[in-house]
């Protein structure tokens, strides 16, 4: 059972849900992409559903709703700290699968690794529900069957966007009355079963096959490419790494605030400690430290499934046409090679 | 004293009580303390406005802890300007420590590259001050050079008590051995320890890859070697991702970690 | 070879002379030199059927076809009706039936009516190019109806970036595309990646404000040429919506004088480059007193004087807000000649 109205409809029976919800939803911004007259999609907290980018996969991911790039911790007034306030209102999230999946592995990361739950994470996402968008199979860097991410139940309303008119499902009942007067039709969503891109991630079985992978030769393919700009992490949903910045209000010195802002294994500086030389300092090696995080460490640690839901943004984004899927093959042939050196040693 | 908050990320005010010059680089603040620690773990140390560091304890008291670092950064630069009286921003204590409860009644043999040496100067005072809990303690210690000597006085006091080789790296004092604390490993007669020891190993990477492979060069068991890591951290609470390997964060699952781990820790 | 023919006349209809009398080069205008490939038959077909079978391509991005005898050329002219139908009067929709502005009657049989404003170049620009602010050829079409026909000359080069692979800065009136940036703090990482690539490839504006955590900007210096967005793995560069332009006026290659041109405006938007370029005409006739000579625009900008100049090619045009104009220009040319500027004015003519 589902709903069904027109785009004129639309923001008159979601007005109870503005109301109430900031509706966060992948937004065309024109002109903005990387090169002129491109356009960029990116979260923004929308006035209309019609506002909504439906069919073109957002160039950035939903987490920045949850973990936005700049978010400030604290502030410092003197030598005492306020923390910063939590959204007023609850969240209503506009996403894909493959990203309402990317957010339970932010959770993972934010709220079971070690024993504190990230509390500027859990705020939003504990006052958060999903809307849950119509895929209609991504584009050609799209993997989520690939990768299980292609399902999710973990939503409130289901939306599809058709020429003239939007088709609704609802699962939370919060939302059942303010759609009880559309017209009623048969829809409940439905999710990708094949992309036109596939991967294969082979099992690395233990620490000795894991080291000597670290050292093959084929990452070194990356010193050439790999610009490490890390527009691969920015834009990756999974990708939760970042560093604290204090920050001096320049009008009043006394005042200030520690943010944190989104890190990048990519990009020089990451592991680098006052006074000490960078660890990874080529390409190749933070290539090899994000690729083999996202394809074996976060699986190993958390045993679950692997730090990727197959949104295809690392390849979209990348400046230099890396593809995470041809890095995967060439990782699944020397993984082979290793395993073959030691049976015929 | 001001109470810790319930936001882990938020530090707490605490007083500067005193501040010791090793060397012309390297000071040791004494800071009052809430904390309750263990030996080997460390603190996120800030200052508002300037930023955060990780800083392992070098020190613990009832009411104190210290601190012995080097002024090498945006961070640590500031914390030099400040003065007994003034306020250190702490929250912690973060990381396992030191493996107190397995390391009492063995032969200690602890080896330590410059700076390497306050991360375990706590474990040495408390073992020094109360001898009966341990069998032997050797340390081998070095430093770079004559200007880089750390803790001078306690340096003395452990001759007492410890066997202790004191080298200088490329330089040469009396009283003093020159070369890698490497060199030293032979000197150390395990056998003689009955299976009952272990072995401690602090510094720069460089000199604890080493000093693990000169270690194995003695048959020592990977289970007897323990070593400390330092990575860049920014929250210490396993969010930030800075000093992850593999699947192993050192801020949770170290700094300290037995080598049969640590020797599987490539960046 | 006895031949009479009136080579002054064929130059106007775009037919150069050649070593050899009697055989002249066409130039077909390619306005910013993007094109349909299919007229590459229509190429083909004119220098395999009337001239020697070559083809060059002309250095301001015409089809240059060599090898065509005198007597060739009205046949070649009806040949070329097609062409110039689609792509001056379709394409760029030129009016063929006026000179300078001027009504005047064109014989769609006749070939090119004028020589005086060249064909306007381009770079690929957007289109194609991943540094390219603006679409070039797009411009170019926009202008070829200002400029053409008319024996005024002139020679506008577009430059999709200042980069200026097309040499803006080596004609009558280049014209750069620029973007003015928007800087979005909250999603600045203070990567510094927009840092290096000013560094690297532009003015060096940007610097990374550590207290504020934020890049700071000399707006005043900017170029506008995009690297920074370029650079920016989290869009936090972006360029504004509206393109803008750079004029660049006076270049010139040449015996005497050659001379890198000087920026006139900054900033200015497609309207403002419109309308300046629609007072062309008038500023080409004030200075000559309306008796068109072979003589191109840096050259008349130099006998009037930056400021006249200005005064009548700004004449009526409304700059937008963020436009700038020189207020004087200080040129600096290679003198081959030393004393070409003291010449006596009569020596000039």
């Amino acid at each position: 059972m589902g709903y069904k109205f027109n785009f004129a409809d639309a923001d008159r029976l979601f007005c109870n849900i503005f109301d109430k919800y900031d509706i966060y939803a992948p937004k065309k911004f024109p002109k903005q992409g990387r090169y002129s007259d491109t356009d960029i999609i990116k979260y923004a907290k929308i006035n209309s559903i019609n506002e909504i980018e439906f069919h073109i996969k957002s160039d950035y991911s939903a987490k920045e709703v949850l973990n936005p790039i700049n978010e400030t911790l604290f502030y410092f007034i003197e030598n005492e700290f306020r923390e910063s306030s939590a959204p007023k209102k609850p969240i209503l999230l506009f996403a894909r699968p493959c990203d309402i999946n990317a957010i339970e592995i932010q959770s993972k990361i934010f709220e079971e690794n070690g024993e504190f739950s990230d509390i500027y994470f859990t705020r939003i996402k504990n006052n958060l529900k999903f809307v849950l968008m119509d895929c209609n199979g991504g584009d050609d860097t799209c993997f989520c069957v690939s990768m299980n991410s292609n399902f999710t139940d973990n939503w409130a309303i289901a939306i599809k966007q058709l020429e003239n008119e939007y088709l609704l499902s609802i699962k939370d009942s919060e939302f059942t009355s303010d759609f009880e007067n559309c017209e009623q039709t048969d829809f409940s969503p439905e999710f990708v079963q094949q992309n036109t891109l596939s991967v294969n991630i082979k099992e690395i079985p233990n620490k000795e096959v894991l080291n000597k992978l670290k050292e093959h030769p084929f990452w070194l393919e990356y010193d050439k490419r790999c610009i490490s700009c890390g527009s691969c992490t920015v834009s990756c949903p999974t990708c939760t790494c970042f560093t604290t910045r204090d920050i001096i209000y320049s009008e009043n010195p006394k005042v200030g605030e520690r943010k944190r802002v989104y890190a990048s294994c990519q990009i020089e500086g990451f592991d680098q400690m006052a006074g000490q030389k960078e660890i990874r300092n080529k390409a190749s090696e933070r290539m090899r430290y994000k690729v083999l995080h996202k394809y074996h460490d976060y699986k190993e640690r958390f045993k679950t499934k692997h730090m990727c839901v197959g949104c295809g943004r690392c390849i979209h984004r990348c400046p230099e046409a890396i593809s995470i899927v041809s890095t995967l093959e060439k990782m699944n042939n020397a993984i082979d090679e290793i395993l073959n050196k030691d049976i015929q040693e | 004293m001001v109470q810790q908050n319930q936001n882990p990320m938020i530090p707490t005010a605490c007083k500067i009580l005193s501040i010791v010059k090793e060397t012309d680089i390297e000071y040791t603040f004494r800071v009052e303390s809430p904390f309750q620690a263990n030996h080997g773990q460390f603190m996120q140390l800030s200052i508002p406005k300037i930023g955060e560091a990780p800083i392992s304890i070098s020190e613990l008291g009832d009411n104190y802890m210290d601190f012995t670092l080097r002024a090498v950064g945006k961070v640590t630069n500031e914390i030099f300007e400040k003065q007994v009286g003034d306020f250190l921003f702490l929250r912690g204590p973060y990381g396992n420590g030191w493996p107190y409860e397995e390391l009492k009644g063995k032969h200690l043999v602890f080896i330590t590259g410059g700076t390497g040496l306050a991360p375990v100067r706590s474990l040495l005072n408390e073992f020094y001050n109360n001898m009966d809990l341990v069998k032997s303690i050797t340390l081998i210690s070095g430093f770079k050079n004559k200007e880089s000597i750390l803790f001078k006085d306690e340096l003395k006091n452990w001759q007492e008590k410890f066997r202790t080789f004191y080298t200088l790296d490329n330089d040469k004092i009396e009283g003093w051995n020159s070369g890698l604390v490497t060199n030293f490993v032979k000197e150390i007669d395990f056998n003689s320890f009955d299976n009952n020891y272990a072995v401690i190993v602090v510094g720069p990477p460089i000199m604890m890859k080493f000093t693990g492979l000169e270690l194995k060069k003695h048959d020592i068991p990977d289970e007897n070697i323990w070593m400390s890591f330092e990575r860049k951290m920014s929250c210490a609470i396993g969010k930030c991702g800075h000093c992850r390997i593999d699947e192993t964060y050192i801020c949770l699952d170290g700094p300290v970690f037995p080598y049969t781990k640590a020797k599987n820790l490539v960046d | 070879m006895n031949k009479d023919i009136d080579i002054k006349k064929l130059r106007l209809n775009c037919y150069r002379q050649s070593k050899e009398v009697g055989k002249f080069m066409l130039q077909m205008r390619v306005p910013g030199g993007f094109i349909d490939a299919k007229y590459l038959s229509i190429v083909q077909h004119i220098a395999q059927t009337y001239g020697d079978g070559n083809f060059h391509f002309g250095t301001r991005q015409t089809f240059n076809i060599t090898g065509i005898p005198y007597e060739n050329i009205p046949e070649v002219n009806k040949y070329l009706e097609q062409y110039i139908e689609e792509v001056e009067t379709c394409l760029c929709d030129v009016n063929m039936n006026t000179i300078a502005g001027e009504e005047a009657y064109w014989e769609p049989q006749s070939g090119y009516p004028t020589i005086g404003a060249r064909n306007i170049t381009a770079c690929i620009g957007n289109y194609h190019c991943i540094c390219g602010n603006i679409n070039t050829f797009e411009l170019a079409r926009k202008i070829e109806s200002i400029i053409f026909p008319s024996h005024y000359h002139i020679k506008i080069n577009i430059s999709g970036c200042p980069n200026d692979c097309n040499k803006a800065h080596m004609c009558d009136f280049g014209i750069i595309g620029v973007a003015r940036m928007e800087y979005h703090p909250e999603r600045c990482i203070a990567c510094g990646a927009c840092v290096k690539a000013c560094e690297k490839g532009a003015t060096r504006v940007l610097s990374l404000n550590e207290n504020l955590g934020r890049i700071e900007k000399d707006a005043c210096c900017c170029v506008g040429c995009g690297e920074c967005v370029r650079a920016c793995p989290t869009s936090a560069w972006t360029r504004q919506e509206t393109p803008f332009y750079r004029v660049i006026i006076g270049g010139r290659t040449g015996r005497q004088t050659p001379r890198a041109g000087k920026m006139f405006l900054n900033w200015a938007t497609e309207d403002v480059i419109l309308n300046t370029l629609k007072n062309w005409q008038k500023f080409s006739a004030y200075v000559m007193d309306n008796k068109p000579e072979y003589l191109h625009g840096g050259h008349l900008i130099d006998r009037a004087g930056y400021k006249k100049f200005k005064e009548i090619i700004l004449d009526g045009v409304k700059l937008n807000p963020e436009c700038l104009v020189a207020e004087n220009i200080f040129w600096d040319e290679t003198e081959y000649r030393s004393n070409f500027n003291v010449k006596p004015i009569n020596l000039h003519k």
